[in-house]
């Protein structure tokens, strides 16, 4: 009842922007909203054949506690736009050092993921069907980290605005099927196509979570959202990612991305 | 409980210099106390059994583990050490949990030292995992990675187009540590009276080399693998030798089997299978080692909302010539049955950012009615300090697996600093 009639709002909202958006004649020159997404999709998940960089999360509690994870991150692109491989090993804090996973990310069906647990030299699959479970108990989702398919979502080109002095068109997003967000406002960069900034609005169509890129550099020719932040606006946590020592086209193989890397990890793959 | 707060003290101050330097040289390792307090006194106190009988206390340690671990680009060290303070029995031990170097060459990987290894899909079922557990540990409510115990081995893991076979040799016997005359955990020892007892371990011999064989790859999105092995059961046999004596030994075993483990059904799905041959009895007739069987299990696991986990499991092991088992055994050796079915239960819930896990594993056999509930909390206090409280109940009939412990039931709490 509540999300029909969240949706019957935004409708009616979208109808009333979408119109200004048409009448509006810098808009009209835009590429299309799905266009925007699909290049942004692109510059967020897919830059480089490879990447790999260590990631500082910090994970900060509304009076300011916190706590600290911090991740080798490696990711392997099979096809642009399509399957991808992630290998994230695991530092600090210290109860999960030397903790690896793995993702086989497919486009359009569950991605494969194993855990190495090393106490225990035990590899094990976990379930992946809900990819809008918190990664590491941080605010960025699962589906933040490795990305969400551009194609699940209806976008719309609301209108054009600087965000902190940059260019950008700003996209509203609608999941095609149930999600744990109701509409995404994301701001995408004109030049770099990087999401400068997005909102996650819940099912009640209240604010919930909101995503700022807020440093961005050029790393090897691509546009790169080195300290990113998500925060909880109805909780107050946030999380910031710091990625450091970030590297792309470093040829690494997709073999690599195995149990065998999982039971005992290459260099490469840890610093 | 003085003493574990001194360890803790002790740990912190080697922690601190420790993180300044662990770039270059990484030191790390924690201190614990961990607790475990008897629920249920156990019935009938045989007099190799006192000590169970008298002791409120299962388990009250501190212990402190450093941990080497420097690698190079196609090597790596990883040595494990822990002090032990055992605050019940008054004793201090030392052990070495795992030590191991690792070679790396472009298609194989080479493992030489103490090292622990994992087979099989099961969760606390295990099957093709025929490597040493210490069930003491896992009885008393230690942190589950003390069920395992390092095996002194060689492993060797070729890999080839995706393939991979992996070839362990363990020429060191290392047994399962279970409960025992004299410990301070209650069992079925249906042979209470006689204290005097001797187990043999199998000689170190070539022939005698324990031989585990495993061969594994990607199916169709399935994570499929091949096991075979050559050693002895982990479990002692029990035989009554004039005197009276008991003579403990660890008969020849060989297992052959096979898991699966693939994303279906919306969540994970586990299959595993396999078959106990017991070599010096393969008929069955001899009452003092157990019968080859045929074990299988399938399991399910799935996140039902975000960070709500439910999985559950049935196993079933058929024991082979029961006829000649019934006909053979003696009065004290339960009757039961052909097939032993168990089934499994677990649900953890992540709170609070994932710094609180609730845990409840239930296992139960309908048809020998013994069963385990282990109902957890853990809370990571901060980054390095982490609190956990569980219990450990047991219950079914005396001569059953788990209704044997059923005078072990207890809660336990284990604090631990890591760096």
């Amino acid at each position: 009842m509540t999300r029909t009639h969240a949706g019957w709002i935004g409708s009616a909202v979208l109808a009333a922007v979408g119109a200004w958006a048409i009448a509006s004649p810098a808009v009209a020159q835009a590429p299309s909203a799905e266009e925007v997404m699909r290049r942004a999709h692109l510059a967020m998940y897919y830059a480089g054949e490879d990447m790999r960089a260590r990631v500082t999360m910090k994970l900060v509690s509304r009076d300011g506690g916190e706590r600290v994870r911090e991740m080798v991150m490696t990711r392997r692109t099979l096809k642009e736009g399509g399957e991808q491989r992630y290998f994230i090993y695991f530092h600090r804090p210290p109860d999960v050092r030397d903790l690896a996973f793995l993702v086989w990310k497919y486009p359009g069906r569950d991605d494969d993921r194993w855990l190495y647990i090393p106490a225990l030299k035990l590899v094990r699959r976990i379930a992946a069907s809900d990819k809008h479970t918190s990664f590491v108990g941080s605010d960025f989702s699962y589906e933040d980290v490795s990305g969400r398919e551009p194609e699940d979502d209806s976008h719309k080109l609301l209108r054009e605005e600087p965000v902190r002095g940059r260019e950008a068109y700003v996209i509203e997003s609608v999941p095609k099927e149930a999600a744990d967000f109701s509409r995404k406002l994301s701001w995408i960069d004109k030049t770099m196509w990087l999401p400068l900034k997005e909102e996650y609005y819940d099912r009640r169509g209240d604010l919930a979570r909101v995503y700022t890129a807020a440093e961005v550099k050029e790393v090897q020719g691509f546009w790169s959202a080195v300290k990113r932040s998500m925060r909880n606006v109805q909780s107050g946590h946030r999380t910031d990612a710091v990625f450091d020592d970030l590297r792309y086209n470093l040829k690494l193989s997709p073999e690599l991305f195995s149990e065998r890397a999982l039971r005992a990890p290459p260099a490469e793959l840890t610093r | 409980m003085n003493r574990c707060l001194w360890l803790l003290a002790l740990a912190a101050s080697i922690a601190g210099p420790g993180l300044a330097f662990a770039e270059q040289f990484p030191i790390h390792g924690f201190a614990q106390a961990a607790s475990a307090y008897r629920l249920i006194q156990p019935d009938g106190c045989p007099p190799t059994q006192r000590l169970a009988c008298e002791e409120s206390f299962i388990l009250g340690e501190g212990r402190v583990r450093l941990e080497l671990a420097p690698r190079g680009k196609w090597w790596a060290l990883n040595a494990k050490t822990e002090l032990i303070y055992d605050a019940v029995g008054r004793e201090v031990s030392v052990s070495l949990r795992e030590g191991y170097l690792d070679l790396r060459f472009p298609v194989l990987d080479l493992r030489i030292g103490r090292q622990i290894i994992t087979w099989g899909v099961g969760d606390l079922i295990f099957i093709n995992d025929v490597f040493p557990k210490d069930w003491v540990a896992f009885i008393s409510g230690l942190p589950l990675e003390y069920l395992k115990k390092g095996s002194d081995a060689v492993s060797a893991t070729a890999h080839w187009a995706g393939s991979s076979l992996q070839l362990v040799l363990a020429p060191h016997f290392v047994a399962d540590t279970v409960p025992e005359a004299g410990g301070r955990l209650s069992f079925y020892d249906p042979a209470g009276s006689i204290e005097t007892r001797t187990t043999d371990d199998p000689p170190a011999s070539i022939e005698n080399l324990e031989l585990g064989l495993r061969a594994f790859r990607n199916l169709v999105g399935w994570d499929v693998s091949l096991y075979a092995y050559r050693g002895f059961f982990h479990t002692p046999a029990v035989e009554v030798e004039p005197g009276p004596a008991l003579r403990l030994f660890y008969p020849p075993l060989n297992v052959y089997g096979a898991s699966a483990q693939g994303a279906a059904l919306g969540g994970v799905v586990s299959f595993e299978a396999g078959y106990y041959d017991s070599r010096s009895d393969r008929s069955g007739r001899n009452p003092a080692v157990e019968n080859s069987s045929t074990r299988l299990l399938a399991g399910y696991q799935r996140e039902i909302v975000p960070d709500l986990t439910v999985s559950g499991q049935y196993y079933v092991q058929v024991m082979q010539h029961y006829g000649a088992y019934l006909r053979t055994r003696s009065p004290a050796m339960p009757d039961c049955c052909a097939a032993r079915h168990v089934l499994t239960l677990r649900l953890t819930q992540l709170l609070l950012h994932q710094t609180l896990r609730l845990g409840l594993f239930v296992l139960g056999s309908p048809n020998e009615g013994d069963w385990y509930v282990n109902p957890e909390a853990s809370y990571q206090v901060t980054d390095a300090i982490s609190a956990s409280l569980g219990f450990n109940f047991f219950g079914g009939p005396g001569g059953s697996p788990y209704g044997q412990f059923k005078g072990d039931s207890n809660v336990h709490a284990v604090v631990r600093y890591a760096f």
